[in-house]
């Protein structure tokens, strides 16, 4: 193969990547910020190493649910969720959280808004 | 009749007519530590007690709901100084003893709370209190709880029992007698009026109530309220209401809308209570039947601007056939009253607030039963400003989750007082409502 079809097929390879269907679409991270105060704020923080109710969701982009170690009010569902928390999969489980993980101790009816979910994604995603 | 008993007769009927509140109404920092969150997560302001929906389902969950950490102690305490200054000198008769006709400096409450979570499902808030007013302590109010969450087919509801010492300390919401504004008021204050029986009971009887959230929507609640004896009430140095014959029955029924952003509640109450005043002369007694409507609005949005509006009318209708008709102290055994109540609020960042509320209370004409009026009505209304600043009490505030403060500045002018623009003092001399219009300095702390 040469260099040029190297080429050609690395482009081809990315733009499928970036062409492959994804049901959360990319939000406002600032209208994000918002959405948590509003949302989330009451039962869980953007600082790392602050928990409520509800542990620090900073960080929980890339993370293992049920895994802040110094949180200890997880439900033995959550734990055993097996769940790594993809924009994906967080935009599935704020969508309706308790069909997601049954028996999970999260008093939250979900977030039908698309866009609200897709902007407290970009806001989560931005926690660094 | 026996003086002590004359004496709770008065303090009844005194609390009945000037509408005086039974203690400032609280934020608990043991709740905080319970559950790892803010203050300003259940309380409008940072500092309470304007609860946020967050904060009703704390207390409707029984006060019982943690961050999952053991070793937390249920153990609060708070103070209220404050500095009174009213437009004209109070009358001799009318002054209070230990301090001066004016100008006066106190600490006003100093209060030891058991307050948070005793186990799954069971919580309290019990509140001890140090007058430094009547220099004296008290058992000021009591409420023990037990909380589940149930499934009814796909909707969640919370059903809970309750063990307590006042009618309104119960609610969630923001709007009957023990909850609304304002949270804490001068004891130099003249009060605000007339208030029905539900709301002057306060430590005086014990009620047993079971209640129910459902679906996040309705909440509903009954509870049969007994008289505590005398030697009870001696004991915990409470006044004495008289004593039922029967039981009073309360009840509340209230629809709450939780949109996150914002949230809205329509409701309502009523009791009924057959009181014997005298409990040295039992067998006649008063009838109370009180009815109300309440109604309340929060913006909270991302929590920088919170707006606040809270709403309660109630009517309450008096069958007198003990004051009137036995002890001659009242022109007629059939009474009324109205009670107007307004407040609304804004705060700013969670720290700084501006409170304006409203309150009417009207009465029908009865000369022997409110002596102090030029017109026999004991008709009362005014206004109530207040501005406050609450630095802490926010996610990584100083201090947080173990202390916080509020001061303020608060002001109640009057319209009428007793029936009108002017009303008779305790010498028997007359004075202007407004000459009761009181500049209150405020410092409340909890830890």
């Amino acid at each position: 193969m040469t260099s040029r079809t190297h080429i050609i097929a690395a482009a081809l390879c990315m733009g499928a990547v970036f062409a492959a269907p994804q049901a959360w679409a990319v939000g406002d991270a600032g209208k994000g910020r918002n959405v948590f105060a509003e949302e989330c704020g009451d039962c869980h923080s953007p600082v790392a190493g602050t928990n409520k109710k509800g542990p620090s969701l900073h960080g929980v982009i890339g993370r293992k649910a049920g895994s802040v170690a110094d949180f200890s009010g997880y439900s033995d569902a959550m734990r055993q969720s097996g769940i790594e928390w993809t924009p994906d999969r967080l935009d599935v489980y704020l969508t309706l959280p308790r069909k997601t993980v049954v028996g999970g101790k999260m008093k939250y009816d979900g977030l039908p808004d698309a866009a609200a979910r897709a902007d407290v994604i970009a806001y989560l995603m931005s926690l660094k | 009749m026996e003086i002590a008993s004359m004496r709770s007769l008065r303090a009844l009927a005194a609390s009945l007519l000037l509408g005086l509140a039974a203690s400032a109404a609280h934020a608990l920092p043991s709740y905080a530590r319970q559950t790892g969150s803010e203050c300003a997560a259940c309380h409008v302001g940072g500092f309470g007690p304007q609860l946020t929906p967050y904060g009703m389902k704390f207390k409707i969950g029984g006060y019982a709901d943690t961050d999952g950490k053991d070793g937390k102690v249920p153990l609060s305490a708070m103070m209220v100084a404050n500095w009174t200054r009213t437009a004209k000198d109070a009358a001799d008769g009318d002054k209070i003893k230990h301090f001066g006709s004016n100008d006066n400096a106190a600490m006003q409450e100093a209060s030891l709370f058991l307050a948070g979570r005793l186990a799954d499902n069971l919580g309290t808030f019990v509140q001890a209190t140090w007058s430094g007013v009547d220099r004296k302590s008290a058992l000021d109010q009591a409420d023990l709880r037990y909380a589940r969450t149930l499934q009814f087919g796909d909707k969640e509801s919370t059903v809970g029992l309750s063990l307590n010492s006042n009618p309104t300390l119960t609610d969630p919401l923001n709007t009957l007698g023990q909850w609304r504004f304002p949270y804490t008021a001068s004891d130099f204050n003249a009060g605000f009026g007339p208030s029905p029986l539900v709301e002057s009971l306060a430590s005086g009887v014990v009620g047993a109530n079971a209640y129910v959230f459902f679906d996040n929507h309705l909440y509903a609640e009954a509870g049969l309220y007994n008289t505590l004896s005398k030697t009870t009430l001696d004991r915990i140095n409470a006044d004495d209401p008289g004593k039922f014959k029967g039981v009073g029955k309360y009840w509340r029924l209230a629809y709450l809308v939780d949109r996150k952003r914002d949230n809205f509640s329509v409701g309502l109450s009523g009791f009924d209570a057959n009181l014997q005043p005298d409990r040295t002369d039992l067998g006649t007694g008063d009838k109370y039947r009180d009815l109300g409507i309440d109604a309340a609005y929060q913006f909270l949005g991302n929590r920088e601007h919170i707006f606040t509006v809270n709403a309660s009318y109630m009517k309450e209708w008096q069958t007198l056939d003990y004051t009137a008709g036995k002890l001659g102290e009242a022109d007629k055994r059939g009474g009324s009253l109205d009670q107007l109540r307004v407040a609304a609020s804004y705060h700013y960042l969670q720290t700084w607030g501006l409170t304006a509320g409203y309150f009417d209370s009207r009465g029908n004409r009865d000369a022997t039963r409110n002596s102090s009026s030029l017109n026999g009505k004991p008709n009362t209304s005014g206004y109530i400003l207040q501005a406050d600043w609450t630095p802490w009490g926010k996610e990584g505030s100083w201090g947080a989750p173990w202390a916080n403060v509020r001061l303020g500045l608060q002001y109640t002018g009057y319209e009428r007082f007793m029936g009108g623009a002017h009303f008779l003092d305790a010498d028997g001399n007359e004075r202007r409502a407004r000459d009761n219009n009181t500049t209150m300095l405020f410092m409340w702390m909890s830890i």
